[in-house]
């Protein structure tokens, strides 16, 4: 019987594969052969392509090297979204190894938000932690903690490191011993089919009566219209690390172990694939 | 699941209070409706131009519309003026400002952008440059009250946001203050007069007698 903290490195060890290819358009001195990289589903596309940026701008000049930005199947990739989410919301269905396209010009004003250097990932990570910790603790725990906990949690996510990161993220995933799990749980849910981003909404682990509340209680109260009608089809996956987990699934559970490193659960609803 | 101090039903309730003294003064702001929900937050588009070579200070009041200007209007500031030589259309700068509720810290937020009237965007140090030296030393204390860029919540575009994370701890001075001298308070337009000039969005002082004459 597979333990929850087995959950936890499956989790942060999840990988998508993934073919880079170079734009058409761009200007290049020599052919740029396609680049294939294993993506990390908990981290951020800025973070983990420094070779992918590397090896298309060897074969271009600098004149023509702007700030890099991703794109599949037409769609401008959010870096500021952790790449499993992208995938399972945008690619799930495709056929590996998941084909994005590298540009180096043209960058998206009105889609993206521009990525200076590590350190914007740094500062979007951390606060989008600190909002994680406002819903779970009313940014107690998170507040309590030294700078160099804060700067152990980034460098665990940036280096890949399961241990170092976890020695700090399992003080935020603790509650009071009276209570029966935290305030209330970070979660947002994505769609492909609604012009908003995500639904975001303060949502309680635990019902007035002490029972736990399940994924089914969430999207019945936050999105309905994710779920099938009780004697109809199914018409959508509620997927998380590429995974659907039951309904059933208590919320205070899927929080604790199935949540990004930034302590969200960020929960795609695709459309159930038809083959 | 409102025991909070400022749940988003309250906020909701001072955006409609200060929307109805704005449309009283012909302000601007409006309510904008979410699609598939029921939240909203509230708007307003004002035009800014940028004298000469360098940025006007967006706290000074004289170089600030205060109103949504007419086609006339800018053409007669642009006639008008001294200090501009040849205005172009790329030195006119349209702001958009949105306030929006955080659930996750309670507050209202305020998110905004800016571009020429081109459509190209101003980016974050066009935007810096335009706040006020009296404010630039408070916003680099602190990585949380700063000005980023971010991704609009319900728009899904990027904007640039004022970190809300301290708002708490001034607005309930503020409260206590008013709680103190018994006077009524519309938390949204205290709190849009303390960080709306920061970058470049002013208050007529109307709205202030707006509030006390209501109770």
């Amino acid at each position: 019987m597979t333990d929850d903290k087995d959950v936890l490195r499956d989790v942060w060890f999840g990988r998508i594969p993934t073919c880079f290819t170079l734009y058409q358009d761009e200007i290049t001195e020599r052919e740029a052969e396609p680049y294939y990289l294993l993506l990390p589903r908990v981290s951020y596309l800025t973070l983990v392509t420094d070779k992918v940026k590397k090896h298309f701008q060897k074969a271009m000049r600098q004149e023509d090297v702007s700030e890099i930005w991703f794109e599949y199947e037409g769609t401008p990739l959010k870096w500021h979204y952790p790449i499993g989410l992208l995938f399972d919301l945008l690619a799930s269905s495709s056929a590996l190894p998941w084909n994005i396209t590298v540009h180096f010009k043209s960058f998206p004003e009105k889609d993206l938000l521009h990525c200076p250097s590590k350190d914007a990932v740094e500062a979007h990570f951390m606060s989008c932690m600190k909002e994680a910790d406002a819903l779970k603790h009313k940014s107690q725990v998170i507040n309590e903690m030294q700078k160099k906990d804060h700067k152990q949690l980034w460098m665990g996510l940036q280096n890949d490191r399961f241990d170092q990161f976890w020695a700090i993220n399992r003080k935020l995933m603790e509650y009071p011993p009276e209570e029966n799990g935290f305030r209330y749980i970070p979660f947002r849910i994505y769609q492909t089919t609604t012009e908003r981003p995500f639904i975001q909404k303060l949502f309680r682990p635990v019902a007035a009566d002490g029972q736990l509340h399940t994924l089914g209680d969430l999207l019945r109260e936050v999105c309905p219209s994710a779920l099938a009608p009780e004697d109809g089809e199914k018409k959508n996956q509620v997927m998380i690390h590429g995974i659907e987990p039951m309904l059933e699934t208590p919320l205070q559970w899927l929080s604790e172990h199935l949540s990004y490193p930034d302590n969200f659960l960020h929960i795609s609803i695709v459309p159930q694939p038809t083959d | 699941m409102e025991d909070e101090f400022f749940g988003e039903k309250s906020f909701q309730h001072y955006c409609a209070e200060f929307i109805k003294h704005s449309q009283q003064i012909g302000d601007g702001w409006e309510w904008r409706t979410a699609k598939e929900c029921s939240d909203g937050y509230m708007c307003k588009t004002q035009f800014q131009i940028k004298n000469g070579t360098t940025a006007s200070h967006l706290g000074t009041p004289a170089s600030v519309h205060a109103c949504l200007p007419t086609e006339e209007d800018l053409e007669l500031a642009v006639d008008g003026s001294e200090v501009m030589e040849s205005t172009t259309a790329s030195e006119v700068i349209k702001y958009e400002y949105h306030v929006l509720y955080s659930c996750s810290y309670q507050v209202p937020v305020l998110y905004f952008r800016a571009s020429f009237l081109d459509g190209r965007p101003l980016a974050l140090k066009d935007i810096w440059e335009g706040v006020h030296e009296c404010y630039k030393t408070r916003l680099l204390q602190g990585p949380w009250d700063t000005i980023t860029q971010q991704e609009h919540p319900i728009l899904g575009q990027p904007f640039f946001v004022l970190h809300p994370c301290k708002t708490n701890e001034f607005m309930t001075a503020v409260l206590k203050n008013s709680q103190k001298i018994n006077r009524t308070v519309n938390y949204i337009t205290s709190w849009l007069s303390i960080v709306g000039p920061v970058v470049g969005l002013n208050l007529s002082l109307s709205y202030a007698k707006a509030t006390s004459q209501d109770e």
